[in-house]
């Protein structure tokens, strides 16, 4: 793996810009460390809201969101001021300027990020007070939460690319390693924010795969520009699949119980979010089609590869979809024995149905999936070429 | 905190027409026992659903050790799994009262438990509550501008951050070129222009999720009323939150189960409909009648001798989910030369009102005993009559009126609060009924008769638990049974603010 990624990284040196040291900057491990936390916190509270139902500021997973958000703001703070008030030349040379101010082009994104978050805040206050509490993950003010979470996210690995474009051979593989983890977890963003859309009983309808083909051909396209590496779209895929595994085996075997009614499903445990979409199999397709169509242009590259994630997703989740909803699905290791406490009984969840769509419905549905699909890879590949040349 | 209670504040003066079982007047207050110990019960019900009701528990007796509370629906899914109880937390002021927290997630009808331990060992109450949205708090403009000023910070950084893409690529020794620069700026156009877009985007959302919002809302229901015959009068009800009994997801639309219909109404102390006129603005013509009918949402009502005037008129239903509602109407009436009263219709031509005393018949006086102090908002009480006779001896003869020892409108002088009351408090007979069949798993009948409640039928005192929603004048009507005949009494309160 590290003579392919060395590989990969040639001449993109700079031999006045090239860090300093061979450590990883400790702003890096900052924004690195807030990304995780603010992930798992992400997942454990919609967990939380799964299982128990009512929350207040100080449960686990909102310390765990509200300590990315503290961290986040100190160190790219810390950044920023030093770079545009601090006497570092070379800092102020690696940076670039925002509304008046001097840093990294990552730390601003995550400030953004943090102001986003901070702004969610009242926002989302009024909105409880307005039309009531939580009963929706997509919500305006959760989806200007949900930006900010992205923002510190992608903040991380426009910071780490910055850095890496420009830094020796050893310090460029072990932060090659930290964008890997870092995409993987925007990865794993996506599809926590895309819950509602992206569930099992959509899996025979066109809802999942637009859902699906929105975003992230656009995240598995860029990322793996961004880094060069060969199989980084696999990387990535198996880094969601892996925390999504992870959470529904682990997440059940901490008690937990409902503490809001109506309560039309007996939970007795922590509730996970349910079993991972297989996206490691079209994601090891693109990186095998790769090589084949790199030198083609930017539209035919785009056309088959959106083509070919929206087919093997299909070809693969559809029938994976079948099994979780049979009797063999039915367990622990599947986890679609779990359910929201207030899943009505009815529920094509909870009896195991798809929701289906009209036959014109479907097809418009498909071919919009198809075009989303299309066109976010072509996003993908602008705004991933732009990730790879990034230097500040 | 402050900008909190401010939204608190505005969605609280935008309440008046709160509808459900009264008009005006959301606020339960319940009288009852659980188990051996005797409680008063007070639940504020939030304006917004989901949202957090407010319980105030009072015992009577300072014997009880802990109380839990729990929120259940009344009938249905989600009737019979209950979430984990929350403990009301003893006030420190007042050992036997006991507050706590209710979340009330979903609209409709439910029931709150209420599980007692106490030195008699352990009881519990079932108190129902209908919960929906009344409201949609407006924005306040500092909010407004300080959410405004944050959105322009963000959307000025994404631009700017845009901008600074081109000076991103170039190594720490170029420095950018006017050429470069001025791309900056052509992507800063660029990206102002797709904010724009992605504002009038949000805004349309917004506008989207505010109106499935106030589609929601509960909507007070306004009867039509004919007179027909000369003395008929035609009551046909009307169901505005109709709509709002599905749930849609693209093509699909789902009925809940617990969408109001008018096909579904339930006898409450024998009757569907409790129809209530009052002649205004002098409110001395009160009557309290029970139309027939009924599949059709359609009743009709032989009218007592009424004198002339306009008549603010008031239909108290239940739905089989013991979900209460009134109905409001207005008329304009002659006077009319109508049938005497029969069966448990009632009412008073000419009743004067007092602010202590009212005059029954045959020299009867009922007298309202009150402990001297101002009336205000908010506060839970006991209002308290005692019948006498001429000689100012308790009162014998007394019978129920329709199960119950007595039954009380409140009502505010200018119609915008109605709440009618019975000695076990403000909620609906049937709904308690209801409420109590399912937690002891009994028919709705067989509950009623284990049922306990403050005020029997031959004491010569009757007592109603209730609250002022609102300062203001108000006008409260006293029914009681006495050898075979509803007497009323009617009396002047004055509140002020709490």
């Amino acid at each position: 793996m590290s003579n392919a990624i060395t590989a990969q990284f040639p001449a993109r040196v700079s031999a006045y810009a090239v860090s300093r040291s061979q450590a990883i900057p400790w702003y890096i491990w900052c924004c690195v460390a807030a990304s995780s936390s603010i992930l798992t916190g992400l997942y454990w509270d919609v967990s939380w809201h799964a299982t128990i139902g009512r929350d207040t500021f100080w449960t686990p997973a909102h310390l765990l969101i509200q300590f990315a958000g503290i961290l986040t703001a100190i160190s790219s703070g810390v950044l920023i001021f030093s770079t545009t008030f601090g006497s570092d030349q070379a800092a102020k040379r690696a940076s670039v300027s925002v509304l008046g101010f001097r840093g990294p082009m990552g730390a601003f994104i995550a400030a953004w990020g943090g102001v986003a978050m901070l702004a969610s805040a009242p926002f989302d206050n009024w909105w409880h007070d307005a039309y009531g509490l939580d009963v929706k993950i997509i919500s305006p003010p959760h989806m200007v939460l949900a930006l900010g979470i992205a923002s510190i996210l992608w903040g991380a690995v426009i910071l780490i690319l910055g850095q890496m474009n420009r830094a020796e051979e050893t310090l460029q593989r072990r932060l090659h390693s930290l964008l890997l983890a870092c995409s993987g977890m925007i990865v794993v963003l996506y599809f926590i924010i895309t819950l509602q859309s992206s569930g099992r009983v959509f899996m025979h309808s066109p809802i999942a795969y637009v859902a699906a083909s929105l975003g992230l051909p656009f995240l598995l396209e860029s990322m793996a520009r961004a880094s060069g590496w060969r199989w980084a779209r696999t990387a990535m895929a198996s880094i969601y699949m892996a925390f999504f595994l992870l959470a529904v085996w682990i997440f059940p075997l901490f008690p937990g119980e409902p503490k809001l009614g109506p309560v039309y499903f007996k939970v007795t445990h922590m509730v996970p979010l349910g079993f991972p979409m297989l996206l490691a199999i079209p994601a090891f397709v693109l990186d095998y089609l790769w090589p084949k169509v790199k030198s083609w242009n930017k539209s035919s590259q785009a056309l088959i590869a959106g083509t070919a994630f929206l087919a093997v997703m299909v070809a693969v989740q559809w029938p994976f979809a079948s099994l979780l909803s049979s009797p063999a699905g039915h367990n622990w290791f599947f986890g679609t024995i779990y359910h929201y406490y207030a899943t009505p009984p009815n529920s094509l969840d909870v009896r195991n149905e798809f929701y289906h769509s009209l036959p014109a419905a479907f097809w418009i549905g498909m071919a919009s999936a198809w075009g989303l699909a299309v066109l976010s890879t072509l996003g993908g590949i602008v705004f991933g070429n732009w990730m790879r040349e990034v230097r500040r | 905190m402050i900008l909190r209670s401010v939204l608190l504040l505005l969605a609280v003066l935008l309440l008046p027409m709160a509808g459900l079982a009264h008009i005006g007047s959301p606020d339960i207050y319940y009288d009852g026992y659980a188990g051996p110990y005797h409680l008063m019960v007070t639940i504020r019900t939030p304006v917004v659903i989901p949202g957090v009701a407010q319980i105030e528990v009072r015992s009577a007796s300072d014997d009880v050790s802990r109380i839990q509370i729990l929120p259940l629906r009344m009938v249905g899914p989600g009737a019979d799994l209950p979430p984990k109880p929350d403990l009301a937390e003893r006030s420190s002021a007042d050992p036997q009262r006991f507050n706590g927290n209710l979340w009330i997630m979903v609209r409709g009808s439910w029931r709150v438990q209420l599980k007692v331990e106490g030195q008699r060992g352990p009881g519990e109450l079932d108190v129902p509550v209908a919960a929906v949205s009344t409201v949609s708090a407006p924005m306040s403009k500092a909010f407004g501008g300080m959410l405004a000023a944050l959105g322009l910070l963000l959307v000025a950084g994404v631009i700017a951050m845009v901008g600074a893409t081109t000076v991103a690529k170039l190594d720490p020794s170029q420095e950018p070129t006017p050429a470069i620069r001025r791309r900056g700026q052509i992507r800063m156009g660029a990206a102002a222009a797709v904010m724009i877009v992605v504002l009038f985007g949000a805004s349309h959302w917004w506008s989207v999720e505010a109106g499935s919002n106030s589609r929601l809302i509960y909507k007070l229901p306004h009867a039509e009323l004919s007179l027909q015959g000369g003395n008929t009068l035609h009551v046909q009800l009307e169901n505005p939150n109709a709509e709002a009994g599905f749930d849609t997801f693209g093509s699909l639309r789902m009925e809940r189960q617990d969408r109001l219909r008018l096909d579904d109404l339930i006898s409450d102390h024998g009757h569907l409909v409790h129809l209530f006129l009052v002649r205004m603005p002098d409110m001395k013509s009160f009557w309290h009648l029970h139309p027939a009918g009924g599949s059709t949402a359609e009743f009709t009502q032989n009218l007592p001798s009424l004198p002339a005037g306009h008549y603010q008129v008031y239909a108290d239903i239940v739905h089989q989910t013991g979900f209460p509602e009134t109905e409001v109407a207005e008329i304009d009436l002659p006077s009319t030369a109508g049938t005497p009263l029969t069966g448990d219709d009632s009412g008073g031509a000419d009743l004067a009102p007092s602010e202590k005393v009212a005059m029954l018949s045959d020299g009867y006086r009922m007298i309202w005993a009150q402990d001297g102090k101002p009336l205000k908002t908010k506060e839970p009480i006991w209002f308290r009559f005692r019948i006498e006779d001429q000689q100012g001896k308790p009162a014998t003869g007394l019978e129920n009126y329709m199960g119950m020892a007595g039954h009380a409108v409140f009502l505010k002088t200018d119609g915008q609060v109605f709440a009618h009351v019975h000695p076990a408090g403000s909620v609906s007979m049937a709904a308690e009924e209801i409420a109590q069949a399912a937690a002891t798993g009994t028919r709705p009948g067989m509950a009623m008769a284990t049922m306990q409640h403050a005020g029997t039928p031959a004491a010569a005192e009757v007592s109603f638990p209730y609250g002022f929603p609102q300062p203001g004048d108000y006008r409260i009507y006293v029914q009681v049974k006495r050898n075979g005949r509803v007497e009323t009494g009617s009396f002047a309160a004055h509140v002020q603010d709490y």
